[in-house]
């Protein structure tokens, strides 16, 4: 159970995150939307502390995560694995390293600078890139694979971890319709099968509603709607978006979804043994 | 038209333009004249303070020449290759009698290599470690980068020669000397390169290597290094032709390579060794910037591939 | 999709992961290659550093740390004649800047028959190629040391000196620099019937200019640097007072001079790159 006790962010004058209170039970599907600047990534960069948070607190099993430093805070971020919007992936190493990066935590000093992994680690990452269909590419250098794969790449270094917390920043924001389609599926089957927690940034609203047990909608840094997709009234969207927004979650025009409803668990692409 | 006319002659749009353009020349003009004042001016200064009068170059230009006619070695067609004779001489004009002192040279200038070699490894291997320290977007404290950078400067402002100088009187005369001078001003100059090399990496991986609970020293080696390794490698090439020409110097004030016999035959001899040593430099150090140059190419080359 | 986990991964598995991406776990050849490397290098640098007597910086610790101290601890400042150590220092300074202009004159001529679009003759050319190389191959104090010989003591050789080497950089740079002209703008000026003097007034010379002032100010720059050791030889300049002074074993003037050095060069640069930007904006180099 991850709980927010007033945690809030400042940046010089602007309050990123107004002091928020919420409680995210374990294996949830969360799903956070709001405006562009309303402050979903700096909350979501907080729960791992890539933000330092400005005030409050944030307990996970009843352990308080705002006050760990050093090797603590990096076992913590360890178990609270993070996907970015820019795949945050180490473009000019192999799609295998990217993964087995995932376990730089249990290694000592000696043999993360010298780059050794054993072979157990290289069989645990060829097994979650194979499942999200991208052991076939696991020696190719990641700068040179498409947004989607790399974002999948991604996500199979988060797998490695063995988090219990699976952060998404936007995770399908840079993507095309069928590799969003792709990704999303991906952390619901995470979610599902692995019973982790998922929070994951969206800036569509269908992609919420499909694909999320709970929705959080954000504004100006404030919580403004907190319940289940069916909650999520027309009207309710229009709050969280601002008036402004007539056209801006206009389901159909802001939808990355093939057809909703529509969604068996991915397929990739042919798979090719090297 | 007549309404533009009829603010009267001052104000037509031509004559604006017209008296616009002479103030504009005019003022480039001034700023010329002025430019070329301080130029002149300080040339002049230049002059007098450094005693470059013509007649002292007058007076000079004529022994230079005789200076040079002096050093020329003087060979014969016929003598050319001609062997030792019965008594182990080299007869006058061959190359053996020029080149009298071959092996002796060769041997400085191997060791000049390897002075100039051992210097660039330590200094890039340092370099490297404090680039990370001193470039403001991966320096663990703020503070530890100020100091970093501060160290660096004072590293590569202090030529080489004169800590060869310095660390002569500390450790003794030879090579040691040099490859620490050596060692010490490479670090300055590639730490500061190296640092600014670090600043325009991407930040992105190493968000990534910092989310999975890497440690600083992984966020560097993970998260920046592979970005950066082939501008370093670049670098340091680049570095060994520097280092060359300077370990090939260092011995003026006795530390090491053939810097000592340089600086002795010039000193002490006016006659064809000193095109002989000279000559042997040239083309140690031509050679090794080509070899470098082709290095590089293929460096970047295959980078350029990728 | 299935899930595992690292504990769960049996040698079994490992073993049927292996056989399916046999190169995902290494290949051997490459990882002994790249071992071996580093072995010879870390092999070479312990070799050299015995071959150049690293035990003599551990016996030169009382030295070096006498040395240091006298370094560090200023005495008797007020008999530190600094009108003569201001007085090298200017010397300096107006050694590098006659030397460059010198050296970028007789460039201006040699880089043209050193560039490939200019000189079409090869054995000229190369010829003159070869001449810059042997400037530039011979270092600038070196070129002290034999104008020092040749013209004697005193600022004269290290104007030479400085003359003569920057001559050879410039005229290489410079060369380069005209040979990676752009044609286009060139023939445009001679398709409107232009004479040869018209051609490199308005083909050439606004494509060059900028350029060729820019790495003259740099070669200013760097030349105030290497002449304060020109007086290391007798060339003239702060080098001199420096050499004198440490022979004399005044290291807490030496310090204070090459401190001042430091901060006159750090100025030096400020200042052109000041100029740099006026005169010629973010271009050439
Ligand atoms: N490093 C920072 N320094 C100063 N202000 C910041 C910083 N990061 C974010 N902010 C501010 O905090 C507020 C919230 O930003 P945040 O990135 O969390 O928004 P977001 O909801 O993720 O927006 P988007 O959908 O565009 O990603 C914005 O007003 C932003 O300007
Ligand atoms: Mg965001």
């Amino acid at each position: 159970m991850l709980e927010f006790k007033g945690l809030t962010k400042q940046f010089n004058s602007t309050i990123a995150v107004k002091p928020a209170t919420f409680t995210i039970p374990d294996g949830q599907m969360v799903g956070i939307i709001g405006r562009s600047g309303a402050g979903k990534s700096t909350l979501l960069r907080m729960i791992n502390r890539l933000n330092e948070p400005s005030g409050g607190q944030m307990l996970f099993q009843g352990r308080d995560i705002t006050a760990l430093k050093g090797r603590a805070l990096r076992e913590w971020r360890n178990e609270c694995a993070m996907v970015f919007q820019q795949f945050n992936l180490v473009g000019r190493l192999n799609v295998l390293t990217n993964v087995m990066s995932g376990r730089l935590f249990h290694h000592d000093f000696a043999s993360s600078m010298l780059g050794i992994f054993t072979a157990r680690e290289r069989a645990f990452a060829i097994r979650a890139l194979d499942r999200l269909g991208m052991a076939h590419v696991a020696l190719q250098q990641t700068d040179t694979l498409s947004g989607g794969q790399m974002q999948r790449v991604a996500i199979a270094r988060a797998l490695v971890q063995e988090p219990r917390v699976m952060l998404a920043d936007e995770p399908i924001a840079s993507l095309d319709p069928l590799n969003a389609k792709v990704v999303m599926d991906a952390l619901r089957a995470i979610n599902r099968q692995d019973g982790l927690t998922v929070i994951c940034n969206l800036h569509t609203l269908d992609t919420a509603r499909q694909y999320c047990d709970r929705i959080i909608g954000m504004q100006d840094g404030v919580i403004v709607f907190d319940g289940t997709p069916t909650e999520l009234t027309d009207r309710a969207a229009r709050e969280i978006y601002g008036a402004e927004a007539e056209e801006a979650f206009s389901e159909a025009m802001t939808s990355t979804a093939l057809r909703p409803g529509a969604s068996a668990p991915a397929q990739p692409e042919a798979r090719v043994v090297n | 038209m007549a309404s533009i006319t009829t603010n009267g002659p001052d104000h037509d749009p031509v004559s604006l333009f017209e008296t616009h353009r002479t103030r504009m020349i005019r003022d480039r003009m001034l700023a010329n004249i002025t430019l070329a004042v301080l130029f002149l001016g300080f040339l002049a200064w230049s002059i007098w303070i450094s005693r470059f009068t013509p007649d002292r170059l007058a007076a000079g230009i004529p022994r230079i020449f005789e200076y040079f006619g002096s050093v020329m070695p003087s060979l014969q067609w016929d003598m050319l290759f001609e062997g030792r004779s019965a008594e182990g001489r080299f007869p006058a004009g061959s190359v053996g009698y020029w080149y009298n002192d071959f092996w002796k040279y060769l041997r400085l200038i191997w060791e000049t290599i390897l002075m100039a070699l051992t210097a660039t490894l330590l200094g890039t291997g340092l370099a490297i470690a404090l680039s990370f320290l001193a470039a403001r977007n991966c320096t663990p404290y703020p503070w530890m980068g100020a100091a970093a950078r501060r160290f660096l400067e004072f590293c590569r402002g202090v030529p080489e020669i004169l800590f060869a100088l310095i660390l002569v009187f500390a450790v003794g005369i030879g090579p040691l000397a040099g490859v620490l001078a050596i060692t010490i001003h490479a670090t300055g100059a590639l730490g500061k390169l190296f640092s600014e090399v670090n600043e325009n990496a991407s930040m992105r991986p190493v968000d990534g290597i910092k989310a999975v609970g890497g440690s600083w020293f992984e966020q560097m080696r993970y998260g920046i290094l592979p970005q950066v390794l082939p501008n370093f490698t670049s670098y340091a090439l680049w570095r060994f032709e520097i280092n060359v020409r300077a370990s090939a110097v260092v011995g003026f004030v006795g530390a090491g390579g053939i810097g000592a016999e340089l600086s002795h035959t010039i000193s002490f001899y006016s006659d064809d060794r000193v095109t002989a040593v000279l000559l042997l430099v040239v083309l140690t150090v031509t050679a090794i910037d080509l070899l470098s140059e082709r290095a590089r190419h293929t460096l970047i080359g295959k980078e350029s591939l990728k | 999709m299935s899930t595992l986990t690292y504990a769960a991964i049996s040698d079994v598995d490992i073993a049927a992961t292996r056989k399916r991406h046999p190169k995902a776990f290494g290949d051997p050849f490459a990882t002994t290659l790249k071992a071996a490397s580093w072995a010879f290098i870390a092999v070479y640098l312990v070799w050299s550093l015995g071959f150049f007597e690293i035990g003599k910086l551990l016996s030169a610790s009382d030295r070096a740390w006498a040395l240091i101290t006298r370094m560090v601890v200023w005495q008797d400042m007020a008999t530190w004649q600094y009108y003569n150590i201001y007085k090298g220092i200017a010397q300096t300074i107006a050694m590098a800047f006659v030397g460059t202009l010198l050296g970028t004159i007789f460039a201006l001529g040699l880089a043209f028959f050193a560039a490939r679009n200019t000189m079409p003759v090869g054995v000229i050319r190369h010829a003159v190629r070869r001449m810059l190389d042997v400037f530039r191959g011979i270092d600038q104090v070196v070129w002290g040391l034999v104008f020092v010989r040749a013209v004697g003591l005193g600022p004269l050789a290290g104007v030479l000196a400085i003359w003569i080497s920057d001559m050879g950089n410039l005229a290489k740079l410079y060369s380069e620099a005209i040979e990676n002209i752009d044609r286009k703008q060139v023939e445009g000026v001679r398709a409107t019937g232009a004479d040869t003097s018209r051609i490199i007034r308005f083909g050439y010379l606004p494509q060059i200019l900028p350029v060729f002032i820019s790495l003259s100010l740099y070669s200013f720059e760097s030349s105030t640097r290497s002449a304060t050791i020109l007086g290391l030889v007798g060339a003239g300049g702060i080098g001199m007072i420096i050499i004198e002074r440490f022979r004399a074993g005044l290291f807490d003037q030496v310090a204070f001079v090459v401190l001042n050095v430091l901060v006159v060069i750090a100025v030096i640069d400020w200042g052109s790159g000041l100029i740099r930007k006026r005169f010629i904006g973010e271009r050439g180099h």
